[in-house]
């Protein structure tokens, strides 16, 4: 049988690749697109009509004053959270793979929390904001504390450091294998030239380590501007509102106040924010890497 | 060639297969048409502390009554959850639903039941345009709830709730309270729909005409800072606020503590309604609870009567997709709810809630219900206003909230109702 007809490529594309094409259309593709012309409609997610009402819902969106409200903490959020996330994350890989005794137990330990469901641990965390921190710091100031989970900027701090606290320990993975992949030698060899450890790990490692960065950066990235599970058990967007993350307003919109090709329009607007930052951050990101 | 052969008999069975899932359930579908016996009925049950009592329900009444009754809870919100049984073309037979669901969605997918029996006991039927689509499932109200045990055990005499009416007296019995060792005697629900949708709700709802209160506030010609049913209601949420347990930390307090705390005594009042039963009972309670109207300092009535109505109702689908036989079904099960001792039973004893139709005599069992009934059964209810936008709850809560945490102040909290109101619109009715 001839290899290089087209019916040929056709089946043998159809035969390995089919199901998952077919899949791939009808779970993401199609309802992507469905999704898109919901955006062109004044559907409140129930009703047997769709009127279609052209842009006004992306109008509406960009005078949604709440919706840009909750991007704008998200983005804030995501910049801080990032960054901590990566930090924690790096620190880690690098403690459990310096050779320290139990490293291998540490390692699965940072690891456990992302395990755990989201909303399970916005649960768990709550409990202890509200209960365990707020007993501690009333039997040490002896009055009665307010939870950290109360105030506007407290319940943003319990959201970053929840995040941290669930995405670090698998970001320390990626960094534990970029850590692996630095050959011996040429930290070596760097000392040998006359390096110290910092610089050593400054010029050496970490610029080796970089397709570790590019990965971890981006799936931090993606995940945090996504958020949702954590926003909906932590803190459901109290106090007052003012913790509510886009993906949060999004759900909302669309099904809270039936408002779903509004909704669906803000969703499209998150997506094609988170993105752009993703794109152009793994394309900066790529652009310096060097191979070992 | 052989393996081809089989390749290809391999794969006609796996489409037969396919075709035969779709077949088999439209057959499902067809199976009612024919007659009472053997008819299958779904029921979606959004009351989520009577899910064990309706499939228990559901089992001995399919079994007496040899039609096969299927009860189905969801925790989604209940129109999400709705749109997916439309869009797939599987709605429920019966759908309990909230009353601004049945204003949304009667036009569309609702039976018409004028011609019922039941219409004809209850004040609390949703009729739109001179039809009645909506079965009302129970009565529910908001109020102050009261533990008098604790009242008692603080002041020494015994508690009359038709003695509060207006805030001043509220003030001097929470005053009296104090006086006697209770250190503070009210609790605050911190939830949005509890300040948003129960409580501020009861400004439009003690109104004469709430529908021309809002177009007021809307075009300005009502000024809501200076409208004395919202500073009435407000001067005792005031007295709630400020002799709050959880003052310190209004925001942060938890439901279940605040009824724990309620149900043992350690407070004495808090804002809430007849379902919270379900949360008190949970814990050691006291004997004599009970819910009094909100007081507040009017002479319009409204502070002899609780705020509320009929609670949750059952609408029947009117699509092809729901047989005759399936809608007579449906119907018989409603008026076994009201015309039959076991369905009355049901209801009062067994599921604990308020009925809504008059020929019901049963007692209800739990305090709070029976206070609910007793000022039901006398006319003292002020309806509820089910026409708010759907994101009212959640905005107006978050003002409020802002508000017990003393973020902003009452002209402040005002002014962001006034603005909510400047976009919002009424559902329509």
């Amino acid at each position: 049988m001839k290899q290089n007809t087209l019916s040929y490529k056709v089946k043998q594309y159809l035969m390995f690749a089919g199901p998952g094409t077919i899949l791939f259309l009808a779970v993401v593709i199609i309802p992507f697109l469905y999704g898109l012309y919901l955006t062109l409609t004044s559907w409140d997610g129930v009703s047997a009509v769709k009127p279609f009402v052209g842009f006004d819902n992306f109008a509406a969106a960009f005078s949604d004053v709440d919706y840009w409200h909750a991007m704008g903490r998200t983005v804030i959020y995501s910049a801080i959270s990032v960054v901590l996330i990566n930090v924690v994350a790096f620190a880690l890989a690098y403690l459990v793979t310096k050779g320290i005794k139990g490293q291998n137990f540490f390692r699965a330990g940072f690891f456990v929390p992302n395990l755990i469901g989201g909303i399970v641990l916005g649960y768990i965390w709550k409990f202890v904001f509200n209960r365990a921190f707020v007993a501690i710091a009333s039997a040490i100031s002896g009055g009665s504390a307010p939870s950290l989970l109360s105030t506007t900027n407290g319940a943003m701090f319990c959201l970053i450091l929840v995040s941290v606290w669930q995405y670090a320990g698998y970001m320390m993975l990626i960094y534990v294998a970029g850590f692996m992949s630095v050959s011996a030698d040429v930290k070596e060899a760097a000392m040998i030239d006359g390096c110290n450890s910092s610089q050593a790990m400054w010029n050496v490692t970490i610029p080796l380590m970089r397709a570790s960065f590019v990965q971890c950066i981006f799936l931090s990235i993606t995940r945090c501007f996504v958020v949702y599970d954590v926003n909906l058990s932590l803190t459901n967007g109290e106090p007052f509102n003012s913790s509510v993350m886009a993906a949060m307003h999004v759900y909302n919109q669309a099904f809270t106040y039936k408002n779903y090709g509004l909704g669906q329009a803000e969703a499209l607007i998150l997506f094609i924010v988170c993105a752009v930052v993703g794109v152009t951050q793994v394309m900066i990101g790529k652009r310096g890497e060097v191979a070992a | 060639m052989k393996k081809r052969i089989l390749a290809t008999l391999l794969s006609a069975l796996l489409i037969l297969s396919l075709a035969a899932c779709g077949g088999g359930g439209a057959a499902e579908g067809g199976e009612g048409g024919e007659g009472g016996e053997g008819t299958t009925i779904t029921i979606f049950n959004s009351k989520m502390e009577i899910q064990s009592q309706m499939e228990e329900m559901a089992a001995k009444y399919s079994e007496e009554k040899g039609v096969t009754v299927e009860v189905y809870y969801s925790s989604d919100t209940v129109a999400a959850h709705l749109s997916t049984r439309y869009a797939s073309n599987e709605p429920y037979t019966l759908s309990m639903v909230d009353a601004k669901d049945v204003y949304a969605l009667a036009a569309e997918h609702a039976l018409d039941l004028s011609d019922q029996d039941w219409v004809k006991d209850t004040t609390q039927a949703i009729t739109i345009d001179g039809k009645t689509y909506g079965f009302p499932v129970c009565v529910e109200a908001r109020g102050i709830i009261y533990n008098a045990d604790a009242i008692k055990n603080a002041t020494g005499n015994d508690f009359d709730p038709t003695s509060i009416k207006t805030t001043e007296d509220f003030q001097a019995l929470v005053d009296a309270c104090k006086a006697g060792g209770m250190e503070s005697p009210t609790g605050v629900m911190k939830e949005d729909w509890s300040l948003g949708a129960h409580f501020l709700a009861e400004v439009y709802e003690q109104q004469e005409d709430p529908d021309a209160f809002i177009a007021g506030i809307k075009d300005g010609s009502i000024v809501l800072a200076d409208d004395p049913k919202f500073n009435a209601m407000m001067d005792t949420f005031d007295v709630l606020k400020d002799n709050n347990y959880a003052k310190d930390a209004a925001i942060s307090a938890e439901r279940e503590v605040t009824e724990q705390k309620l149900a043992e005594g350690e407070i004495a009042f808090m804002f809430g309604g007849n379902w919270d039963w379900s949360v008190i009972n949970a814990y050691d309670y006291t004997e004599n609870m009970g819910m009094m109207p909100v007081p507040n300092d009017s002479n319009d009535g409204t502070n002899e009567k609780l705020v509320g109505g009929g609670s949750k109702y059952f609408f029947i689908d009117s699509s092809e997709n729901t047989s005759e036989a399936q809608q007579q079904a449906a119907k018989d099960f409603l008026n076994w709810l009201v015309y039959d001792e076991e369905g009355q039973d049901f209801v009062v004893n067994q599921c604990a809630l308020v009925p809504a139709y008059s020929n019901i005599t049963l007692a209800v069992a739990d305090p709070l219900s029976a206070s609910v009934k007793s000022y039901s059964d006398s006319g003292a209810l002020v309806p509820n206003y089910n026409y708010l936008p759907d994101d009212h709850y959640a905005k107006i809560g978050a003002s409020f909230q802002k508000y017990l945490a003393g973020e902003v102040d009452r002209a402040g909290f005002a002014q962001e109702i006034t603005d909510y109101w400047a976009t919002a619109e009424v559902g329509a009715h």
